[in-house]
């Protein structure tokens, strides 16, 4: 069998296991986005509560980050702008990580809010691992497109 | 690559106003847009000692600090343990009873979420939130 025709299943399993990736992650953060987009004033008070930044800060944050969400999750199923949506949701999510165990640290009770009804009864424990598998996934997806870039980059030698 | 990126971060994040924008003017009228809005069932501890055994106490704060201190009597009701926690506190419940809810401090809204979960979900009647929370009431040398 040739080179090319043993790698074709292997180059067709890594496809199928990122656009997998990519649209289960892109579908959760809709998900939060339209959680949030119905009551704005729930969400400006879950960022209120993690005394960060000022509340007439927050409450605009609140009116537009779910937006920003829905759209880079679309970005992410549709393949349309995917690279600066998996970097702009790499960003949130990091963000919202380090914000989530800063306020722990600080003895703060939030309510996350992250996933609106769907989340009320999960630990912290809970959030910050679903949000850890979460920055892997888009991690991953991530650095596979940069991989891909810079191969394509590389003189065709071989 | 670089370019790219950059360009794509631009037309998202640009993107995004245009839903925001509309959806802020829908709310113009209602939204708390420099103070945030007040629950209108709270109580000071004042007026929640004047209550007296008629209030149930809800602490709504994370395992360790209700572990470490608590207002004396107080029952543990939080999101994290909600499903486990909540049988007990519906058993100490009647009808006749006030519950308030507190969490650590005024800006915490952990005794909020549990006290509109409480009225909403489970229809119990007479839910407040306890003004400043736990920080208030150690002020006020109980």
């Amino acid at each position: 069998m040739s080179e090319e025709g043993r790698d074709r299943p292997r180059f067709a399993w890594d496809f199928f296991v990122r656009r997998g990736l990519a649209v289960l992650a892109g579908a959760v953060f809709v998900y939060a986005g339209i959680a949030k987009v119905v009551d704005p004033m729930r969400f400006a008070s879950d960022i209120n509560n993690y005394q960060i930044i000022p509340w007439s800060i927050g409450v605009r944050l609140a009116f537009y980050l779910p937006w920003l969400e829905i759209l880079c999750g679309l970005a992410l199923i549709f393949r349309r702008l995917y690279l600066g949506g998996l970097s702009i949701l790499t960003a949130l999510i990091s963000i919202f990580i380090v914000a989530t165990i800063a306020a722990k640290i600080r003895g703060i009770d939030i309510t996350c809010g992250c996933f609106g009804h769907a989340s009320k009864n999960w630990s912290f424990t809970g959030h910050l691992a679903l949000d850890l598998a979460i920055l892997a996934a888009l991690l991953a997806l991530y650095f596979k497109v940069a991989s891909g870039n810079r191969l394509q980059m590389l003189p065709n030698s071989c | 690559m670089r370019a790219i990126l950059i360009r794509q971060v631009l037309w998202l994040v640009g993107l995004a106003f245009l839903p925001a924008i509309g959806q802020t003017l829908y709310y113009r009228g209602n939204a708390a847009w420099q103070q945030p809005p007040v629950d209108a069932a709270q109580v000071t501890v004042a007026q929640a000692k004047n209550w007296g055994a008629a209030v149930l106490w809800i602490d709504a704060r994370p395992d360790e600090q209700f572990a470490s201190a608590h207002i004396p009597g107080a029952m543990q009701l939080n999101e994290d343990d909600w499903t486990q926690l909540l049988p007990k506190v519906l058993a100490a419940w009647s009808p006749e009873r006030k519950l308030i809810v507190y969490c650590s401090r005024q800006t915490c809204n952990a005794s909020h979420a549990v006290a509109e979960r409480l009225r909403n979900e489970d229809g119990l009647k007479n839910v407040y939130v306890l003004q400043g929370g736990w920080e208030e009431w150690q002020k006020s040398g109980q």
